[in-house]
């Protein structure tokens, strides 16, 4: 049934497209790409991996695995307003309503039976010590084998050497898998792509910095911690250009993102994944636009296709989320310096350790550059707790006092 | 032996090697999470964050701490890491190290955490302008390893029943002991010792095994024995954790000699072995079968991710095995504790 269901989203997304091919219909393209990977997922004759979000997804697709984190997941249930029954079905098991809610629905849904069997489980220790207990947890459950990559959370050389060195063990692991040798001439194919799709990133996020911005709060939301589930892939290089094309349309044609735009916001961390008022209520009602996500950055070099395992390790260990707060800080500061931004907003996922266990820290440092922090205590995922009139609240009180600064 | 008054350098999670510090010619010092510092973590770290790192926090806030040459933070979950995030924030003149602590076993996280251990090593020279040889390490852990051997005579004596109120005791040589140097510590352990007493007559005291993490609190222990638990072993991050025999076994390099040793000790929750997921259920009814335990209790902090996402198999693999098992969440408060003593109470009242 899930097979079918991602398989006739994507063709009809390719139809849509195809229909006027002239148009970038960068957000179908992007949409398409998710439904072929679901559509991948459940088909049965595929090798799959569950995955922890660090993994260096363009070396499994070349080695001809079909992956994904399994917090997407989470995010998929939630957007498509079926995540609050597998989250139950967690907390009924025992898992406790104070973890991470994208991972007790992830576990809920595995615990149901509803999601694919892997071949394999890979784990990372970066971005949280939560992600790597579903991925050892999920393991035990379906039986399966276990590969864990621990990810330091500086880049100094020695943590590099030693994230790379397990990337070379990840290799022989899906080998012994899958049965199947690594193609060193694909992967420096692939890697090449990867590369190609920083550049294109790049061109994104600089359009996107532009003021007034060529994107509006929902273009690229979530867009930097997805996209890299495609890297290594044509289908990926056709999607950025076509972002790419679509933002530098709208500025070329002296339009902007939303209408008149007043206040630039920066989005700390993930969305809110279930439906919300709020994008639309803040362009609406206070031609308010989030024109960054701290994850929607490109703080990484260009990879050597020759010998990309070091590369790959200091992707995986740039981001953001899975560093210390002075790294993090930085990063932070420098999107606000060139962004252009007078306010952030921080959702503090509930159960979250990284974005609302630094919270304090994040409004501490960003008032160091005068930037005020709005904090939505809220849940991302679990929609039964959203107060949306709580949230109206804070946000209009928020926008208030940015308008009068 | 003379009790060494050599400055202190603190620590806060139970993977960190005291006679490394030791051996540096300082005092190691766990910052346990005590005292009455007022609640001031708040401001930098958020009321989801585990309450050991906040009570550390707010004991540094409050500079209830002796006069710290440095501060050794391990990343050891999400909750240390904030931690560390937040001293270095709120103290910023302090010396600190991270060190980088992998999730899983295996010979790459053993070589890793060795070379982390040569880089504390160094730190801690430097800290204390001096070179540390193998000689001054080994003489450390030799120093350790006796202590442990009195930690566990004490150990033995009180699982036996053999001292009045030996939990409360116990705990209070565990706080003591990695708090002051192994010279005062052992003095104070003979000193126990001799309270010990075999003409206790057999009563109707239930013997348990307190698994989980962080409980330092002697009042707890007190709690526990009047409720009519007999607290017979643990394997808590503030308890024997912090006191494993270590076999450093033939030549070769020290850290790495080490690493393996810590990599064999009792793993908290967030160390686990990938050719095995889930094998801590079976290693809390490993220790508790072991210790002659008749329930297991479970202690852990609220909003600690690497045991709350185990509980649930943990109470089912005890299930199976017909050992009956409690779950308590505490805050590193007593008042968290006094709100389950009915429960205890009934669960200990289910084994007599």
């Amino acid at each position: 049934m899930m097979y079918q269901y991602f398989n006739d989203l994507a063709a009809g997304l390719q139809a849509k497209i195809d229909e006027n091919p002239e148009k970038t219909n960068a957000r179908k393209k992007y949409v398409r790409e998710v439904a072929k990977l679901g559509s991948r997922l459940y088909s049965e004759n595929q090798s799959i991996a569950w995955c922890g979000i660090c993994v260096p997804f363009d070396l499994l697709n070349v080695m001809g695995v079909t992956s994904c984190f399994v917090e997407f997941v989470g995010a998929l249930m939630a957007t498509n307003e079926i995540a609050d029954h597998s989250i139950v079905l967690a907390e009924q098991a025992g898992y406790a309503s104070d973890t991470c809610a994208y991972h007790r629905s992830v576990t809920g849904a595995f615990l149901e039976n509803i999601l694919p069997v892997p071949d394999f489980v890979i784990g990372t220790s970066s971005p949280c010590t939560a992600g790597l207990t579903v991925m050892e947890n999920m393991a035990r459950v379906m039986k399966k084998d276990l590969f864990v990559l621990n990810v330091p959370q500086i880049p100094t050389d020695q943590n590099v050497r030693y994230l790379a060195d397990q990337i070379r063990d990840l290799v022989s692991f899906i080998s012994d898998h899958t049965g199947q040798a690594l193609d060193k001439e694909r992967l420096k194919e692939a890697v090449q792509k990867t590369n190609q799709t920083r550049s294109l990133l790049l061109e994104i996020y600089d359009y996107a910095a532009m003021v007034p911005s060529p994107v509006n709060s929902k273009l690229l939301r979530d867009f930097g911690i997805v996209l890299p589930l495609f890297f290594g892939t044509d289908g990926v290089i056709e999607v950025c250009k076509a972002y790419r094309d679509e933002l530098k349309g709208t500025i070329d044609s002296k339009k902007s993102g939303i209408e008149d735009e007043k206040i630039r916001l920066m989005w700390i961390q993930n969305r809110i994944q279930f439906k919300t008022d709020i994008d639309n209520m803040l362009e609406e009602e206070f031609h308010a636009n989030i024109v960054i996500d701290e994850l929607n950055t490109i703080n990484w070099g260009p990879i050597d296709p020759e010998d990309p395992y070091e590369g790959f390790a200091r992707r995986i260990i740039s981001l953001p989320i899975g560093t210390d707060i002075e790294h993090r800080m930085k990063h932070m500061k420098d999107l606000a310096e060139k962004y252009k931004i007078v306010g952030a907003i921080n959702p503090c996922h509930w159960g979250c350790r990284q974005g609302t266990g630094s919270r304090g820290m994040i409004g501490k440092g960003m008032k160091e550059i005068g930037i005020p922090v709005l904090n939505l205590e809220v849940d991302c995922v679990d929609s039964r707790n959203f107060a949306p009139n709580q949230v109206r609240t804070r946000i209009e009180a928020f926008m208030e006092m940015l308008e009068n600064q | 032996m003379k009790p060494q008054e050599n400055k202190p350098v603190g620590y806060c999670c139970a993977y960190t090697p005291p006679f490394l510090i030791r051996a540096a010619g300082f005092t190691p010092f766990r910052v346990l999470p005590v005292g009455k510092s007022p609640d001031q973590a708040g401001q930098l770290l958020h009321d989801n964050l585990c309450p050991h790192v906040k009570r550390i926090l707010d004991r540094g806030l409050s500079n209830d701490l002796p006069d710290l040459s440095g501060m050794i933070f391990i990343n050891s979950c999400d909750s240390m890491r904030r931690l560390s995030d937040a001293w270095k924030t709120s103290r910023p003149d302090d010396k600190t190290i991270v060190l980088e602590l992998p999730s899983t076993k295996g010979e790459r996280s053993i070589t890793f955490y060795g070379d982390e251990l040569s880089r504390l090593c160094e730190t801690l020279a430097e800290w204390n302008d001096r070179s540390i040889s193998d000689e001054d390490i080994l003489e450390g852990i030799e120093i350790h390893n006796a202590l442990v051997e009195k930690i566990s005579a004490l150990q033995r004596t009180v699982g036996q029943g053999q001292m009045p109120d030996g939990s409360r005791k116990l705990q209070e040589i565990y706080n003591f002991a990695s708090t002051h140097s192994v010279e005062e510590a052992m003095i104070r352990i003979d000193g126990l010792l001799e309270e010990k007493r075999e003409d206790i007559e057999g009563s109707d005291i239930v013997p348990i095994f307190i698994s989980g993490n962080v409980l330092p609190d002697v009042e707890a222990f007190k709690l526990f024995e009047s409720s009519g638990a007999a607290i017979v072993n643990d394997d808590l991050c503030t308890g024997s954790r912090m006191f494993s025999k270590l076999a450093i076994s033939g030549s070769g390099n020290i850290f790495q000699s080490i690493s393996r040793a810590i990599y064999s000790s009792p793993p908290c929750a967030r160390t686990f072995d990938i050719s095995d997921p889930g094998a801590i259920a079976n290693e809390i009814l490993s220790r508790a079968n072991a210790a002659g335990a008749k329930g297991v209790i479970l202690h852990t902090m609220k909003f600690c991710d690497p045991y709350l996402a185990r509980i649930p198999y943990i109470r089912d693999h005890l299930r199976e095995a017909s050992m009956p098992f409690l779950v308590i969440e505490g805050d590193c408060t007593m008042g968290s504790m006094g709100q389950q003593q009915t429960r205890i109470e009934a669960f200990v009242e289910m084994l007599r």
